[in-house]
């Protein structure tokens, strides 16, 4: 392939887009409402992921220590710890800044605490783990050797709520999966249909081309060339829409974000390569190249 | 000039289910031979025709067209052979959105040729087919006869060795079915094989050197007047318009 057969070509493009505006309007109107599904599909798997990383975030191991450890143990147990791959942070809570929490946590009800002759709360280390170790595995075999240092008394980061958190995340991963998966395949079929309507009304031509000794690539390559375009227009109508919904879905959704920018530019490349591929398809499966 | 044949049919059948219309057809066609194929409606022509650009397989036997042959022929292939085949229909099948000048590029932008080059040829063919001051006209604003005329110069662009005719001249009135066939044959007698498919035997009679009847399939009979029917005098005398080839005048008999 030459490059000015290239230039040609995407000329070519250029001229059909503006000679069918009718039926390409159409097709980029119905590809941009099969395109606001992604959009959606998007938008509420990067919030539900952003949900489970910020419940991760505040996810902490506690340690416990026992009572009376001498001070000179804590620092050498603060750099241990901190020292460990899976740590991130480490706050240190003395036994005195426990009650204080503690207090204040109680509000109007501290009054039972006047009633103890001691602090009966320990001291402790609370942890948080790097992000790739926020798996139930991990924490386990974690807080298993923390354990087993000596002056610990016990470590605790709320077993149940970890186990059925990674649970729900790796269902959620998989449903999200096959729905974007079957999101994506009704686009590549809504707008290879789409597509399909321009293909027979430019039959003929496609016929006398083939007659003259077009290769498949020289008949292909405009519809193709086409199809990443009404694929990028509609990208930029549908995120309109999606805008326009999120702005009256305010009030009811409060906390819901709106696409970030790298998303918005990888949903536009995708949208691009759906018009292209979907062109495509429909170029094998009407013409039958 | 050398003779080599530049199309071969070998046994060629074609069969659409249970419904025959091409039966053990053998004809080799030279280079530089102008050839008609007679024939009524339904005999088999078209098909005989769309064998030989090979838009149709055989059911049996085959078809040699230069280094093609439809049996190894794989569909990627197919673009190059008619690159070397112009083609002209009864419909004319010209692109209605692209003036006259695109529809006869078109043929040479498929080839990958440059715009200086597609430029410079295709205003020679404009020029031969008399509708250079036409160029920049759509096809719609045409007579029928210039239409064809376009559509006979876009067939010619890529200089090919073969042009086949199905029934060109079906849709024009008799002084334009004459014109177009001056055309043809002064493509012809630039070295072009010109093969045309008509049921018009009144056409026939009045020009060609061969003729296949094509008759429910078979070839009923393949006559050949000589490779060279014509004198040069004749010749030169229907291209120029002044006198109809008729057989009983030609020096040799009467068919």
């Amino acid at each position: 392939m030459r490059f000015h057969q290239l230039t040609y070509l995407a000329r070519e493009s250029v001229h059909t887009l503006g000679r069918h505006k009718g039926v390409m309007s159409l097709s980029i109107v119905i590809m941009s409402l099969s395109l606001l599904v992604l959009a959606v599909f998007l938008m509420a798997t990067d919030n539900v992921t952003a949900l489970l990383d910020k419940t991760i975030k505040d996810f902490r191991v506690y340690v416990y220590l026992e009572e009376g450890v001498s001070p000179a143990t804590i620092e050498e147990y603060h750099q241990t710890l901190f020292a460990m791959n899976e740590v991130e942070a480490i706050e240190f809570v003395s036994k005195a800044e426990a009650l204080h929490e503690f207090r204040k946590e109680l509000g109007e009800e501290q009054n039972i605490l006047e009633t103890l002759e001691a602090n009966p709360l320990p001291a402790s280390f609370r942890v948080t783990l790097k992000s790739g170790f926020s798996d139930r595995d991990r924490i386990e075999t974690f807080a298993a050797r923390v354990a087993r240092m000596s002056a610990v008394e016990e470590v605790n980061y709320g077993k149940d709520f970890i186990e059925r958190f990674s649970f729900l995340a790796r269902i959620f991963l998989y449903v999200d999966a096959v729905l974007g998966g079957i999101v994506i395949l009704s686009s590549v079929f809504i707008i290879a249909n789409t597509v399909r309507l321009t293909i027979l009304s430019r039959r003929r031509s496609i016929e006398i081309l083939k007659l003259v000794g077009a290769t498949n690539f020289f008949i292909t390559t405009p519809f193709i060339m086409e199809g990443a375009f009404q694929g990028g227009l509609a990208s930029v109508l549908s995120l309109g829409l999606l805008a326009g919904i999120y702005v009256a879905c305010r009030n009811i959704l409060p906390d819901v974000q709106f696409l970030g920018t790298d998303r918005i530019l990888l949903y536009m490349a995708t949208c691009v390569g759906l018009g292209a591929v979907g062109s495509y398809a429909a170029l094998r499966r009407f013409l039958k190249l | 000039m050398e003779h080599r044949n530049v199309i071969g049919i070998y046994h060629l059948s074609k069969r659409y289910d249970d419904r025959v219309i091409l039966r053990d057809v053998n004809c080799q066609v030279a280079n530089g031979e102008f050839l008609f194929l007679v024939g009524p409606s339904g005999a088999g022509k078209s098909t005989l025709l769309r064998m030989i650009y090979m838009a149709e397989a055989p059911t049996e036997g085959q078809v040699v067209v230069g280094r093609w042959v439809s049996s190894s022929i794989s569909r990627r292939q197919i673009p190059y052979l008619r690159r070397k085949i112009g083609v002209v229909f009864q419909d004319f099948k010209l692109l209605e959105d692209r003036n006259v000048f695109e529809n006869i590029a078109i043929a040479m932008r498929v080839t990958g040729a440059n715009n200086y080059a597609i430029k410079k040829r295709v205003m020679k063919v404009l020029t031969e087919v008399g509708l250079y001051h036409k160029r920049n006209d759509l096809p719609i604003k045409l007579s029928g006869g210039e239409q064809q005329r376009v559509a006979i110069a876009r067939a010619v662009a890529n200089s090919p060795e073969i042009l086949l005719a199905d029934e060109p001249t079906g849709n024009l009135d008799p002084d334009v079915t004459n014109e177009i066939l001056q055309l043809l044959l002064r493509i012809n007698s630039a070295g072009t094989a010109v093969l045309m498919a008509t049921h018009d035997h009144a056409l026939v009679k009045n020009y060609g050197q061969r003729i296949l009847f094509l008759r429910d399939g078979t070839i009923e009979e393949d006559r050949r007047l000589s490779v060279h029917g014509f004198s040069k005098e004749r010749l030169d005398a229907i291209r120029m318009g002044t006198e109809s080839a008729v057989w009983d005048k030609r020096p040799g008999g009467n068919p």
